[in-house]
């Protein structure tokens, strides 16, 4: 049995936690599967499909003999699933399990989404300036351009992540002590 | 042994590295700029970390991004590859002093070896014959004419900071000489920064014959047989292969010898190169790469050495496990450069890849990160992957790349596949008949003139 090629959603982070931070990138609306086998399946998608949204997480993925579900779902609420049956290792190429073309799109799609606000660096978040301060904002806070709203650290030398824009928070993406890379989104402010 | 090894690069390198870090029980990070989202290594790697905007400035070359990379992922050691930082002297001595291994050589040896005219002082001094030249830096142009009436012209005037072929011009006659003096100095200095010039006698039709040592920085080093890289363009090597058409077991016994020593007289720790200009039967040093070179997998291909993975093993301190008379050359290698380029102008062409079929069977390599669907990014550079063909003598190697070559099918953009099936047909090619000006007179004749699509 093949191993599915995933990319990391695991990082060691300093919160030592399963990471919910690549979900939008992961949330792969396009679905490549072939077949659905069985009806029994559509079961067993629910059942993953609950245990999602009842925690944090934001993609299980299960294999059963020759059968591979994975329920995946974005920050801004749809969930999304695909049954994909996992093909007999005949073929060397790797790509035919992977999903290239779509991981794209999302990707594009999640940076595009009006009031995302990306990361420009790599480093660790903190949504405070200091262990027992408050949270520079909270979902609901209202922010003018240029205030403060995050923390990434890298090296020992913390940077200050200001709104690029005035309006209100809807959705904070990271916690405190989380690993952030470039370009993800760090929290939606419309 | 390393717990986790971050991969500072991208492409077929990144995937090579992938593929050793996996084979040594490595977890491994793959650091990628937003326009490698999709990149092959990425997929499989354990890891991955976007670490900046497609331009390699941001990205590939961006040493706090890369150090913030290995800080939120633990890794302990970096992976540079070939290019991008992999000679970079600095990046080795940040990583040092953050504990963070640096699978390559000692700094100290990446910088005089980066130093073109210091690496040629210090070649001399361990032995290895140099080509005759100035003894360092010329600076002023009555001391250029001066040296350059010494050594006899032709003579060719280099860059100190280039190296791989930039920042370099020949000068036939006293007139020259004075122009090629201010031109390459100038050039220098807007590529480089550094217009530090020095001269060296200009061999007319040399070989480009280069020897594989590899060193773990306690004292032991041997050498790995050569490779002959003479097929080039625009100083880019194009199609390399392993032996020498040109050498026989002596000589590259002599020479390999004399690079091996001086290695350990070093205390070379990592793979190296040292690179020769190769005419009646003298050898003449012109530099010394640091790192694991793009055609590595020839040598691996005669030696059956998995020089990555050496690299590693070293890096991780682990002493030479090899004797120089464990390495014997078995059969031939020959290495293509496939490049997304139109094969008879070097246009590049990237795009999206329509149809990929690489070839397989016995003693057939590719070496890329390309797959069917996979759109090639306009940003770095255009390797679509190295194919590499073994054969029990030259003459099989030959037949075979032949045949790999026609099953080869890249739809979508335009490669140099058709440059190489036409190489490979060639009279002088197939004899081995050919020096580091052959290729560019072969297609400055109209070799690749009338040439069909694919």
């Amino acid at each position: 049995m093949r191993k599915p090629m995933k990319k990391a959603t695991n990082t060691k982070s300093k919160a030592a936690k399963t990471s919910a931070v690549s979900s939008p990138k992961k949330a792969e609306s396009k679905v490549s599967a072939p077949k659905v086998p069985s009806a029994i399946d559509t079961d067993l998608v629910e059942v993953l499909a609950r245990l999602l949204g009842k925690t944090d997480l934001s993609e299980i993925e299960v294999e059963k003999g020759d059968l591979r579900i994975k329920v995946a779902r974005t920050l801004v609420g749809a969930s999304v699933a695909h049954a994909a049956h996992v093909p007999q290792p005949i073929t060397a190429a790797p790509v035919q399990a992977a999903v290239p073309a779509a991981s794209a799109p999302a990707t594009k799609a999640d940076a595009a989404h009006a009031g995302a606000v990306p990361s420009p660096m790599v480093g660790t978040a903190y949504r405070r300036p200091s262990p027992d301060a408050k949270a520079f904002v909270e979902v609901g806070s209202t922010v003018k351009a240029g205030e403060k709203i995050l923390l990434i650290e890298a090296m020992k030398t913390f940077n200050e992540i200001v709104a690029p824009r005035a309006g209100t928070v809807t959705a904070i993406l990271v916690e405190d002590g989380q690993p952030v890379e470039f370009g993800e989104t760090l929290l939606v402010i419309e | 042994m390393f717990d986790k090894v971050l991969i500072a690069n991208r492409g077929e390198i990144a995937l090579r590295v992938l593929r050793a870090c996996k084979e040594l029980g490595i977890a491994t990070v793959a650091v990628h700029s937003t326009a490698d989202v999709n990149a092959m290594h990425v997929k499989l790697a354990d890891e991955s970390v976007c670490i900046g905007p497609p331009t390699s400035r941001d990205s590939y070359l961006n040493i706090p991004s890369l150090l913030a990379a290995c800080e939120i992922t633990g890794a302990d050691a970096i992976h540079p590859g070939y290019g991008f930082l992999s000679e970079n002297a600095r990046f080795a001595e940040i990583l040092e002093s953050h504990g963070i291994t640096f699978i390559g050589p000692k700094s100290e040896h990446i910088r005089i070896m980066g130093d073109k005219i210091e690496a040629k002082r210090t070649a001399k001094k361990l032995g290895i014959p140099c080509v005759p030249g100035s003894d360092g830096g010329v600076t002023d142009e009555k001391e250029a004419l001066k040296i350059a009436k010494k050594i006899g012209f032709p003579v060719i005037v280099k860059a100190a900071a280039g190296g791989g072929g930039r920042g370099m011009k020949v000068a036939r006659t006293e007139a020259d000489l004075v122009d090629a003096f201010h031109t390459a100095r100038t050039e220098a200095k807007a590529a480089f920064g550094d217009d530090a010039v020095y001269i060296e006698k200009f061999l007319e039709k040399p070989r480009h014959i280069e020897i594989q040592v590899l060193g773990d920085g306690q004292g032991n080093a041997i050498h790995l047989g050569e490779r002959d890289c003479s097929l080039q363009r625009r100083h880019q090597k194009v199609w390399e292969e392993g032996p020498s058409p040109a050498l026989n077991e002596s000589m590259r016994s002599e020479i390999g010898e004399v690079c091996a020593k001086a290695m350990r007289d070093l205390g070379y720790l990592g793979v190296g190169t040292i690179e020769f200009l190769y005419e009646d039967g003298k050898f003449y040093f012109i530099e010394m790469n640091t790192r694991i070179q793009v055609e590595h997998p020839v040598t691996e291909m005669i030696t059956g050495i998995d020089l990555v993975n050496e690299q590693i093993r070293i890096a991780a301190g682990a002493p030479l496990g090899i004797k120089q008379s464990d390495i014997k050359l078995q059969g031939h290698a020959i290495e293509c450069r496939v490049n997304a380029e139109n094969p008879a102008t070097f246009r590049p062409s990237p795009g999206k890849i329509a149809y990929f079929h690489p070839p397989g069977g016995l003693g057939v390599r590719v070496d890329s990160a390309v797959y069917q669907g996979y759109t090639i990014p306009p940003h770095y550079d255009s390797l679509v992957g190295k194919l590499i063909v073994h054969g029990r003598t030259r003459n099989e190697c030959l037949m075979r790349l032949r045949r790999a070559l026609d099953e080869f099918v890249v739809d979508g953009i335009e490669t140099t596949l058709p440059l190489f099936r036409t190489l490979v047909r060639n009279s002088d090619i197939q004899n081995g008949l050919y020096d580091i000006h052959w290729l560019e007179h072969f297609l400055n004749a109209g070799g690749m003139d009338g040439t069909p699509e694919a």
